[in-house]
């Protein structure tokens, strides 16, 4: 689980992020809601949490229940391994 | 013993204000802290109650949108007064309820409960035990057929009010739940179903936000109380400060398209069309606040929309819910369908169909608010061209990145210039695009382009660097309080609190009458002037010119003319039997059938032989009438009143009565009144009247004479219909005008000179009547409602009295009557059978007073009937 939450920030620090204070990105960082992931870096995360994980999202699971934090996104990943 | 009773009285007053704790904060908003999420202490319900009764007497003083959603909020405040305080388990349940009683406060029983009904076999489709795919289909057949009823094609037994609220509530949100049903697990309750679709402020706006379900039912108490119920009051404040905003431009910023002339007026006419915006945003404010008070802690619906920094940046912040609405039923799963052609391509065709989508979906919206399809080449030149610029601006972004922060970053001075220069772009560019969606045809609006070409091209060149430059100079600061603020859909109460608090109460206390009269004139005029929600003069004039042509382009989303014309009946005042009017193949354009009967609710409208809506007369006047010719259009003709309760008819009934046998033996009065006819038909009518041998002749004029002219001359030019006259092939060629010209740019061609062919159409009034010895009278017909010292109104009767008219002024007719009650509907402003009997009052009176010049003693032809 942690190795999830860890790959998954990194991710979003380099993409997204990049220069920001890591520390400042926690597992409950509102990242949907907080103008973080829009549609565009949204579908790039889907696509990274699929190629990195060998897990398929389906479009009604792209949305803030799924996606809006750190340990949301670790929890989809989870349930799709 | 002391500290004993010091903890009672601490636990009584602990459970009196329903608080855990008795720390009362420094910060204002720490007083409410609350016991548990979903409760609400006393003294913070009493704050919000208090900004809740600022925001009705704010209501009540600006009359902001109608009288019906001023009920609408004080029961949904009266509502929440109760809700607040229920057991969290009964909320939703009697949120659903009130929701309920709110469409039958305002529809009615009998309509209330056909909506009611309807929306429930809508939903129980959804729950049909068959296949999904079988459900849809059912929803279809049953939408289809709803449609056929909403188009007219079948009757349907409720009021034809109820479609747009109806549309409303199921159009979109049927889909959004749809798509819920069949990707869930669906646990969902009665109540959350029936609370989502009959959402209680959705009665009064057929404008409404796409609420999501899940968002619906994941946000519902899921914070404290009251931040939720705060929050709900400052988008309250800030809906109404946007609809007061809204009201300063639709009034005093708007240009009418035929004023246009230069590079100012032009940017002027583009930027205050596009800041018309404001009442949708206004509007969506209001509705999630007052959702907000019922638990529904929703996010907000736009965000600083103005300040876009690009047109992605635009399409995310303006009408959020729309966005996000299309982002998960369209835009997402045609990506997930098409990532495997490789991210760009899909993006790119995914981004497309969304905007092909959304213009297909605004034309179904349209139908079902306005019973009509909306396919016009703007409104897809608009979506077009917003779609490729959000793909390039895409691609951009996917090449390029965005800036994200987690924090807000210390800004510099070029940064925030660049941002403000990118904000002053988006704005201006989408502006002009704005202006394109909203044009008549693309001719049109190319029309309206070019006038900023001419003599003062110089200006024209100018005018968008100078507004970029403005726009970017005075957006630089606020884009420094936009970069700082994470860009959030939970945002926190407007600004602050005491912002809220501090903006109610000026909303409140300046509407006052006591207040605003004591701020000088210019102050008291201009707040005066956002007192109601009656039409600009714009508008004014197109539903005066709707009553002849079908306007189903009439405005946008955002107009009031639109929402009137939304209630407007199909085929209103249609009638049964035959038609009232013809064609004729001349410079009259139209006539009336002669003896014929049109019967519409109103009552039945009886032409005679000579197709005068009128009794019966001879060609020759009998020996002693007194025979008076009246010209005028639909209000003189009595549209939409019954034979015998026209001005015309009562004033000629009591002439009879109790003058008749005094100077004149008898007093005539032929109606020669056509719907639609403009000063220009009325002189060429005057031949024809005159053989029917009047004493005087009546002509009925209105505030638009002018205006009403030179369209009707714009009419014939471009139909190509002869002109009758020298003097009109002279004024079009001045005017340079021909067939082909777009409506707009002739009329815009065609204003400078309208004053000269209005004096030149009394003139000839006045000499045709004279030369067969009639005398020629200006009778003067104010609307109900119309401000007596309309400069427009003083300068016609100024015209006809130079031109040689008696004039005679049905100002005050009305008295102090309620205009409302005068009028045939909201959508009709013909006066009905009331405001027919005050105008022949008041013109009987001014008869009596001008009896020396207009009821001449009779001559020895007159005496004779020769």
């Amino acid at each position: 689980m942690d190795a999830i939450k860890d790959a998954v920030k990194s991710y979003i620090l380099k993409e997204f992020l990049p220069g920001e204070d890591p520390n400042e990105l926690t597992d409950s960082t509102p990242l949907v809601t907080g103008g973080i992931l829009d549609s565009l870096a949204t579908l790039k995360l889907v696509s990274f949490l699929e190629e990195q994980y060998g897990i398929a999202v389906h479009a009604h699971e792209a949305d803030v229940e799924h996606l809006d934090t750190v340990q949301d996104i670790a929890a989809l990943v989870r349930s799709k391994m | 013993m002391l500290p004993a009773v010091s903890q009672a009285a601490t636990r009584c007053l602990h459970n009196a204000i329903g608080a855990d704790d008795l720390m009362f904060a420094v910060k204002f908003r720490e007083v409410a802290l609350p016991s548990r999420e979903d409760r609400i202490g006393i003294v913070a319900f009493g704050f919000i109650l208090a900004q809740l009764c600022l925001l009705l007497i704010a209501l009540r003083q600006f009359q902001i949108e109608s009288a019906a959603l001023l009920r609408l909020a004080i029961l949904a405040f009266a509502g929440f007064a109760v809700h607040a305080f229920l057991p969290l388990r009964y909320r939703l349940r009697f949120f659903t309820l009130l929701s309920l009683g709110g469409i039958l406060l305002v529809f009615g029983l009998a309509q209330g409960a056909w909506m009611i009904g309807l929306g429930l076999i809508l939903i129980a489709i959804c729950h049909l035990p068959i296949a999904f795919a079988a459900r849809v289909m059912v929803l279809i057949a049953v939408a289809a057929l709803l449609a056929a009823q909403r188009a007219n094609w079948l009757p349907a037994p409720w009021s034809q009010a109820v479609w747009p609220i109806l549309g409303s509530m199921f159009m979109f949100r049927l889909i959004a739940y749809l798509y819920d049903l069949k990707h869930e697990k669906p646990a969902f309750s009665p109540w959350q179903v029936g609370s989502y679709f009959f959402l209680l402020p959705n009665v009064c706006f057929p404008l409404f936000p796409v609420v999501d379900f899940k968002a619906f039912r994941r946000n519902y108490y899921d914070a404290d109380a009251y931040t939720t119920y705060q929050t709900g009051v400052g988008w309250m404040a800030r809906g109404v400060l946007h609809l007061i905003l809204y009201r300063v431009v639709y009034y005093h910023l708007t240009v009418p398209v035929t004023e246009v002339k230069g590079g100012l007026d032009l940017a002027q006419f583009i930027v205050a069309n596009f800041l018309l915006y404001l009442r949708v945003s206004g509007q969506f404010h209001f509705i999630i606040g007052m959702l907000c008070l019922f638990g529904f802690r929703l996010p907000e619906t736009h965000h600083l929309y103005y300040l876009a920094s690009s047109f992605t940046d635009f399409w995310r912040r303006i009408n959020i819910y729309w966005k996000e609405f299309m982002q998960k039923v369209f835009y997402y799963p045609a990506f997930f369908r098409l990532k495997r052609w490789g991210a760009t391509p899909a993006l790119i065709v995914s981004t497309i169909f969304v905007f092909v989508a959304t213009w297909l979906l605004h034309a179904y919206q349209w139908f079902w608010l306005r019973g009509s399809f909306l396919l016009t080449l703007p409104d897809t030149s608009f979506w077009g061209i917003l779609a490729v610029l959000v793909v390039l601006n895409a691609l951009w972004e996917i090449r390029h990145g965005r800036e994200r922060r987690l924090k807000k970053a210390a800004p510099t001075v070029g940064s925030l210039s660049w941002v403000g220069v990118r904000t002053a772009g988006t704005f201006a560019v989408i502006a002009v695009l704005w202006s394109v969606w909203t044009a008549d045809s693309l001719s049109a609006w190319w029309g309206l382009m070019s006038a900023a070409s001419g003599p003062v091209a110089l200006s024209a060149r100018l005018t968008p660097t100078v507004l970029v430059a403005v726009l970017a100079v005075a957006t630089t600061p606020l884009a420094i309080g936009n970069a700082r603020l994470p860009w959030g859909r939970f945002a926190p109460p407007y600004r602050s609190t005491v912002v809220t608090v501090a903006s109610l109460m000026f909303m409140a206390v300046i509407g006052l009458e006591g207040v605003y009269t004591h701020l000088g004139t210019t102050v008291a005029n201009f707040i005066l002037s956002l007192r109601s929600g009656q039409l600009n003069r714009v508008d004014q004039a197109t539903m005066d010119r709707g009553y002849y042509e079908d306007l189903v382009r009439v405005d946008r989303f955002n107009s009031q003319l639109w929402e009137i014309y939304m209630n407007r009946p199909v085929g209103w005042l249609h009638g049964q039997g035959a038609a009232l009017d013809r064609f004729t193949n001349d410079f009259l354009g139209t006539k009336l059938v002669p003896s014929t009967a049109f019967t519409n609710e109103y009552g039945t409208m009886h032409t005679n032989r000579w197709g005068m809506r009128d009794r019966d007369y001879e060609l020759a006047p009998p020996p002693g009438t007194h025979r008076v010719a009246l010209l005028g259009a639909s209000t003189v003709m009595g549209w939409g009143v019954s034979d015998e309760d026209t001005f015309e008819n009562l004033v000629e009934t009591r002439l009879n009565k109790e003058r008749a046998g005094q100077r004149w033996s008898r007093y005539e009065i032929l109606n020669f009144s056509v719907p639609g006819y403009s000063p220009l038909q009325q002189l060429w009518l005057l031949g024809r009247v005159l053989e029917f041998r009047p004493q005087a002749v009546f002509y009925v004029g209105n505030k638009s004479e002018s205006f009403s002219a030179a369209q009707y001359l714009v009419q014939v030019v471009r139909k190509k219909v002869p002109l009758p006259w020298p003097y009109l092939g002279d004024l079009v060629r001045r005017a340079q005008i021909d067939a082909r010209t777009d409506e707009s740019v002739a009329m815009r061609r065609l204003m400078p000179l309208r004053e000269e062919l209005i004096d030149w159409i009394y003139k000839g009034l006045v000499e045709g009547a004279r030369a067969r010895g009639a005398v020629p009278v200006f009778v003067y017909l104010p609307w109900a409602g119309e401000d007596p010292a309309l400069g427009e109104a003083i300068e016609v009767k100024r015209r006809a009295a130079a031109a040689g008219f008696v004039v005679v002024d049905l100002v005050g007719a009305f008295g102090a009557e309620d205009p409302k009650m005068l009028r045939l509907a909201v959508w009709d402003t013909h006066p009905n059978a009331r405001g027919h009997a005050l105008l022949a009052q008041k013109l009987y009176a001014e008869l009596q007073a001008h009896e020396n010049e207009i009821y001449r003693a009779p001559t020895a032809r007159a005496a004779s009937g020769k």
